[in-house]
């Protein structure tokens, strides 16, 4: 023991201001684990949630290989090909279809266990130390409010995530299908972890700001459940009203007016529709026109092509390879090639890919930080007073005019 | 050498309600401190704010040289704090309680395994160190959390009724605990409302009542200040006419106003005069053949101080 190692109060500022937000950090996140870890309940969940994927993913499979077996046997009727293609075509991106199939559904299970899961774990944060009447301890030690909220934050958010990267191995099955590429797992788990931070966050600021862990729990759900069903019920009322004025005459097309996309930039599901439509691997999808209508940039499908734009004064036609070209309508004939670096260099005219996700997961993100800030702020009480009495400061009361307001 | 605490017109207002209404307290270094007064008094808010949990309204504080306003995060290092009511973690172990807390002042992995136990040896809690926190008696949560306040090697250790809620033996082994931290150099700040338990520890006491000092300093310089007179208890060997015989000749003495013979027999004297006078009252009786078995003060010395004291204050106030 020396003394160099002493918590000293003359260090610098700046490194014991690090310091203790490192030291926050681990203080907090090791006993939060270490309570949470305990035992074999977090196991077992591990292992149920992880069967509960795996059925989901099994019977997709199911339910797809029996429609797949009926189209192709429709294909050899002769029933559908009826666009010159042979039936080779038909039956060969049935297993792409299939990978797809589980990509999607795998993602919106995971975003809706991240929805449920999160909130649970940090709604209890801040609101069970208080309700414990352990805060005040922490509080009087030089951990930095920071280190602690972020500390309880990483904590709470780190089971949600061992159980979403748990579900890694099982989501790389739909490499074996095909469809499906690294890239699109990378963005789907980007976005899962962003989703998971803003949604811990809110949970946190909840606990922060009410005292009770139930209230703050249920606030968390309340505003989960706007985010999701809230944001696209009034995505859809503005939408249906956006071609009427006030007295519901239909307006003209130019003055419809444009609904912020905005408005569902923090609802991950809406997201996941973008991230599953990016991977269609043929035809028409709802999702992608559902993302082209909240957009509003086009997205060009047709029976064999990817999602496109289409670009203007211009037809797209893709061949079954999902190779696409640029074609003149008129007919005039014009360099398939050039059209298609056209369509390359333009992005908001090309494949409409990333168009949307990346927002969802930077909103997130970005109000993860602010509702963690805002909750060192609600749980730093003689800091944040501190600053509010310094802009009043009063002169001393006098001993006797104290004394006098004591009186009943 | 400075104070090791100082505070100047601490005040702390609730609205329209005043909670302490201009403290001033001086405590030297090593002192054992105690803060008395009735529930409500301010005890809790005075040690609270000195806690860097509420900030003043008005005036300041100072703990070892630090401002409790301006760099609570130095003042958090060189105070340990025990809250009058305190929770425990549940799904945690005795040492990682404690560990958790060393981790909390960022000492280091090496340091913390030796301090967590020799902390869990001072406290007498070494057998108790696997076991979970939240299965621990009250008197043993209390102990830890007297533990949790020394990780980081405090100079000043403020205590928030700590003794409230345990039984007697618990409440002497936690004194002598105290003393023992006070040999270690400790500066100790209790606040209680039992008082004979602060009459035998402290060093100095301040009378606390309404958020204000009403008396402040040596337990002994305060008696001599605010007592007039006091109540003392004897027992005289013998049968009832010893009894009577010592009666008659204490009556007879000028020290002593009044003696009443209590069912118990024992005698109860009204002594005007200061500890002087008792002793050569004492040492006169025993010349005059009285067997005198034993002679103190009645019920807790400060217990009647504080009486008294409050009771001159309402008086003024009314």
């Amino acid at each position: 023991m020396t003394t160099d190692q002493l918590p000293g109060p003359q260090r610098s500022r700046l490194p014991s201001g690090l310091r203790s937000f490192w030291a926050g950090i681990s203080a907090v996140s090791t006993k939060e684990l270490r309570g949470r870890m305990r035992g074999r309940r977090a196991f077992v969940v591990v292992t149920i949630y992880l069967l509960l994927l795996s059925l989901f993913a099994f019977g997709v499979y199911q339910l797809l290989q029996e429609s797949a077996a009926q189209r192709s046997q429709w294909a050899f009727d002769g029933a559908v090909p009826e666009d010159g293609f042979s039936r080779g075509f038909v039956s060969g991106p049935v297993s792409a279809e299939i990978g797809h199939a589980l990509f999607s559904g795998i993602v919106v299970v995971q975003t809706l266990l991240i929805l449920v899961l999160a909130p649970a774990f940090t709604s209890g944060a801040i609101s069970m130390e208080r309700e414990k009447q352990t805060l005040e301890l922490l509080i009087t030690t030089p951990l930095s409010t920071l280190g602690m909220v972020v500390g309880k934050l990483l904590s709470a958010l780190a089971y949600v995530f061992l159980l979403v990267v748990a579900s890694i191995p099982l989501m790389s099955i739909v490499f074996a299908f095909g469809g499906v590429g690294p890239e699109d797992l990378l963005r789907a788990y980007l976005l899962l972890f962003a989703v998971a931070f803003g949604v811990g966050a809110i949970g946190l600021f909840m606990s922060a700001l009410v005292g009770r862990t139930q209230i703050a729990t249920v606030l968390s759900y309340v505003i989960v459940l706007g985010l999701t069903i809230g944001t696209v019920a009034t995505h859809t009322y503005l939408l249906a009203t956006s071609d009427r004025d006030d007295e519901g005459n239909f307006l003209p097309v130019e003055e419809r007016r444009q609904v912020p996309e905005a408005l569902l930039w923090l609802n991950p599901l809406v997201a996941d529709l973008d991230l599953i439509c990016i991977t269609v691997p043929t035809g028409y999808h709802f999702t992608c026109s559902y993302i082209s209508t909240v957009t509003g940039r086009p997205y060009f499908g047709d029976s064999f092509g990817g999602p496109m734009a289409q670009p203007a004064g211009m037809a797209v036609e893709c061949m079954p390879n999902g190779e696409c070209f640029a074609v003149d309508p008129v007919g005039a004939g014009i360099d398939p090639a050039g059209a298609a670096a056209d369509i390359e260099e333009d992005l908001g005219l090309g494949f409409a890919r990333d168009l949307f996700w990346p927002r969802t997961a930077g909103a997130f993100m970005a109000l993860g930080v602010a509702l963690t800030l805002l909750s060192t702020q609600l749980i730093a009480p003689s800091r944040r007073l501190r600053r509010r009495q310094r802009s009043a400061l009063r002169p001393l009361d006098e001993p006797s005019a104290s004394a006098a307001e004591v009186q009943p | 050498m400075t104070a090791a605490l100082r505070t100047r017109g601490l005040v702390k207002r609730y609205g329209r309600t005043l909670a302490v209404a201009g403290v001033d307290l001086e405590i030297a270094p090593g002192e054992i401190f105690g803060l008395v007064g009735p529930n409500g008094a301010g005890k809790t808010t005075t040690i609270r704010m000195l806690a860097t949990l509420l900030p003043p309204s008005a005036g300041e504080a100072e703990i070892c040289g630090y401002d409790i306003a301006r760099q609570p995060d130095s003042v958090r290092r060189v105070i340990g704090y025990m809250p009058d009511t305190f929770g425990v973690y549940d799904d945690m172990r005795v040492w990682e309680y404690l560990d958790f807390f060393a981790r909390c002042y960022g000492i280091s992995a090496a340091r913390r395994r030796q301090m967590v136990g020799d902390l869990l040896d001072l406290v007498d809690l070494a057998a108790k160190r696997e076991d979970y926190v939240q299965a621990l008696s009250r008197g043993m949560q209390q102990r830890l959390c007297l533990a949790h306040a020394l990780v980081h090697d405090p100079q000043v250790l403020l205590l928030d009724e700590p003794a409230s809620g345990l039984d007697p033996r618990a409440r002497m082994e936690l004194r002598e605990l105290l003393r023992e931290l006070s040999t270690l150099g400790k500066t100790i700040v209790i606040s209680s409302h039992i008082l004979p338990e602060l009459e035998e520890l402290c060093t100095a006491v301040a009378i606390i009542d309404r958020g204000r000092v009403l008396a402040a300093g040596p337990v002994e310089q305060i008696q001599a200040r605010f007592r007039h007179g006091s109540v003392a208890r004897a027992r005289v060997l013998g049968d009832a006419e010893a009894i009577v015989a010592a009666q008659r000749f204490l009556a007879a003495q000028p020290e002593v106003a009044s003696v009443e013979i209590l069912p118990d027999g024992r005698l109860e004297l009204a002594l005007p005069g200061d500890e002087e006078a008792s002793a050569v009252l004492l040492s006169r009786t025993v010349s005059n053949g009285h067997r005198v078995a034993s002679f103190a003060p009645a019920a807790s010395d400060l217990e009647e101080l504080f009486l008294q004291i409050t009771a001159i204050d309402e008086e003024t106030a009314a």
